[in-house]
């Protein structure tokens, strides 16, 4: 297959060949029969199901919407779809057909779009793509850790919008929490008052009121990432029902569980330990009203 | 009087009502940019769509325009079909290809290539030079001239292929850069080119004779588009005929993820305003209980000390509000511009559209938000006892 290659890939192992459909090629109808010079291909599961193609089956492929003279085939395999992310957007049926049949259906030629090439080692995979380079004009040769980070932009700024929105709740988040701990703080201004009058030192008291806060703050983490693990199940059942997929949108890691509660817990002992402050330094009395 | 009141009761302690502000700020300002963002897309992705008023996209069956390599055959009967339905004032049909060339530093610059008809073209608009007139003549976009190295009168050899086979260059052509021009529908990071529509189906050979990727059509002001679109889909079974509402659904389905997004986000952020403003007004009403028993033993109404304590959270929600409307339209443009370096993305696309309406619907779901908050601590102050109230109070 395509011999002009043979000479630039001397040294390397073809691994798989490619060939992305450029026309859709479509299902137009489908039969119980099976004729033994019948060739198999293997459908998305998605497009069985919705087309109730089963295996076994024949169907008949072709590159024109509505011919009734297209080429038949056997369904001999069901795919699952890759939990992808380039691919969750797209709502588009997948089917692999051996590549001289598909080139033959959508009238292609002797032509495929793109290589994948397994090389025999890293030191030679710099010779080995300056020479398919070199070989000649109109493609280029890629090492798939290339092709990972050019494909993978799409999720960079997916994640970077991911952290912004983070960064922003995170703010509100850290306002309401010094917020709530202040009022909690400021609750006990009258056993405060009571503390000082009774002779506990200020430091006492404050060593306390932040050890108070701190438990407040991590007991109230530790259910926040409970909740967090009950949203995450409820956000992946949804999406993965929506767009049919195993991948996983959201995930609770134990760097997240650490991060926010070592954040909540920080926020806590602050807000305690500005609160206590206030509250020691006004003379007792004055906590209790007199 | 209740506002002063409220104004006076929240003034009592600064420090947890600035905290509480500043809360509520972000909340407002995520929400607002979370109502942007929903909104923002559909209305701007159908702006985008009618920049020279093409109402409806003819492309292969089944797919979106240039989803796919997937093209139309028989182009130019099916433009003369299309023409002749009543209602239709214009047909552009545009085929889209990679073509090579090298640059000045000799090395090769594949661009995205558009053959058009420049007198119905709704691709790009022209910056500078003059456009398509000839078929030796090209437009370019300015990225491709930065790669290239070439300006407007040079020469270039351009192909669209490469036969390994026969090592040779396929469909190659001399052509002269005739102008400079902003393609709306590419990025602006991608070098791009346009020449005439018969040049680039006769570049490509016989596998791109008469074909064409997409064909724009504008419907008359008068004419049904949703009888025009059908009446196009009845032309050829080969064909899909999306209108502005297809093409909208079909691209909001696969930005759902931020519409969902931007709804679970703002949902959230309002739901915990509501229980800080809560719990913030619960805890005054508290403190203030003997406060609250001494007014309704003066023989103030119930619905005043209702009034007054809704009003609390009506005043803490509004200026908190006010406030993050400013925050989310500063953080709007940080996300806007996090976003614009999606790849592929044209240049004239925006997630973030600010319209008056965004701002009035965000505003007017902190004010509900508002007055849920204050609603517990309201019945709460409106039920006090006011006998054991004072008395707990005296003994306190």
């Amino acid at each position: 297959m395509i011999p002009a290659w043979r000479g630039g890939l001397r040294g390397a192992a073809l691994g798989v060949l490619l060939l992305s459909a450029p026309a859709a090629a479509q299902v137009i109808d489908s039969a119980p029969t099976r004729p033994a010079a019948v060739r198999t291909i293997a459908l998305d599961a998605r497009l069985a199901t919705d087309a109730g193609v089963a295996l076994g089956d024949t169907v008949r492929l072709s590159a024109i919407p509505g011919d009734s003279l297209g080429e038949r085939a056997v369904v001999s395999a069901l795919l699952g779809r890759r939990a992808d992310p380039s691919e969750i957007a797209r709502q588009e049926y997948r089917a692999r057909l051996h590549l001289d049949q598909l080139q033959r259906i959508i009238g292609y030629g002797d032509r495929v779009d793109r290589f994948a090439v397994l090389s025999r080692g890293p030191e030679q995979r710099r010779t080995l793509l300056d020479a398919i380079n070199g070989a000649a004009f109109g493609f280029k040769a890629w090492p798939s850790a290339d092709i990972a980070v050019r494909t993978s932009r799409t999720f960079q700024v997916v994640r970077r919008f991911n952290r912004a929105i983070g960064v922003i709740t995170i703010v509100a988040s850290a306002a309401f929490l010094l917020c709530i701990l202040l009022l909690k703080i400021d609750e006990r201004r009258r056993d405060v008052a009571a503390l000082r009058m009774m002779g506990i030192s200020a430091g006492t008291i404050v060593k306390s009121v932040v050890l108070e806060a701190g438990i407040i703050a991590l007991l109230g983490s530790v259910a926040g990432v409970g909740f967090g693990i009950v949203v995450a199940a409820i956000v992946n059942w949804h999406f993965q029902g929506v767009y049919r997929t195993t991948l996983a949108f959201t995930l609770v890691t134990p760097t997240t569980v650490v991060f926010a509660c070592l954040l909540s817990v920080l926020l806590g002992v602050v807000a305690g330990w500005v609160a206590a402050r206030r509250l020691v330094r006004v003379p007792a009395l004055q906590l209790l009203g007199r | 009087m209740p506002v002063r009141l409220a104004i006076l009761a929240l003034v009592r302690h600064k420090a947890r009502t600035l905290l509480a502000l500043l809360g509520i700020a972000v909340s407002a300002a995520l929400l607002l940019d979370m109502v942007m963002l929903a909104s923002g897309m559909k209305e701007n992705f159908q702006g985008f769509l009618m920049l020279r008023g093409y109402q409806l996209r003819v492309a292969p069956k089944g797919t979106l325009p240039f989803d796919s390599d997937a093209t139309i055959d028989s182009t130019a009967s099916l433009v003369a079909a299309i023409r002749r339905l009543p209602g239709v004032s214009a047909v552009s049909p545009v085929l889209g290809a990679q073509s090579q060339t090298t640059s000045t530093r000799d090395s090769t610059i594949t661009a995205f290539t558009l053959g058009i008809f420049p007198d119905v073209q709704g691709d790009y608009e022209l910056v500078r030079g003059s456009d398509l007139t000839d078929s030796t003549s090209l437009v370019a976009n300015e990225r491709w001239l930065s790669e290239t190295g070439r300006a407007i009168g040079d020469t270039v050899t351009l192909a669209v292929g490469y036969d390994p086979q026969l090592r040779t260059v396929l469909g190659q052509r001399r052509f002269v850069v005739r102008g400079v021009a902003r393609f709306f529908y590419i990025a602006a990071t991608q070098p791009t080119i346009g020449m005439t529509l018969p040049v680039l189906q006769a570049m490509g050979g016989s596998g791109r004779r008469d074909r064409s990727s997409l064909l724009m059509v504008k419907a008359a002001d008068s004419a049904d588009i949703e009888a025009v679109r059908s009446a196009i889909q009845r032309v050829s079974p080969r064909i899909s005929a999306i209108s502005l509402e297809g093409a909208t659904e079909a691209v909001e389905q696969r930005l759902g993820y931020f519409k969902q997004l931007a709804l679970v986000l703002g949902s959230i952020s309002l739901a915990v305003g509501v229980l800080l403003v809560t719990t913030l007004i619960t805890i005054g009403v508290n403190e203030r209980a003997g406060e609250i028993a001494v007014l309704r033993a003066i023989g103030v109404a119930r619905t005043s000390i209702v009034g007054q304590v809704v009003m609390e959270g009506i005043v803490l929600t509004g200026i908190g509000a006010l406030s993050g409307i400013l925050i989310g339209l500063v953080t709007a443009q940080w996300l806007e511009r996090i976003l614009s370096d999606f790849p592929g993305l044209p240049a004239t696309f925006r997630f973030f559209v600010f319209q008056p309406r965004d701002a009035g619907i965000a505003l007017a779901l902190l004010a509900a938000a508002g007055m849920l908050a204050g609603i517990y601590p309201a019945w709460r102050a409106a039920s006090l006892p006011i006998a054991g109230t004072l008395r707990r109070e005296a003994v306190a």
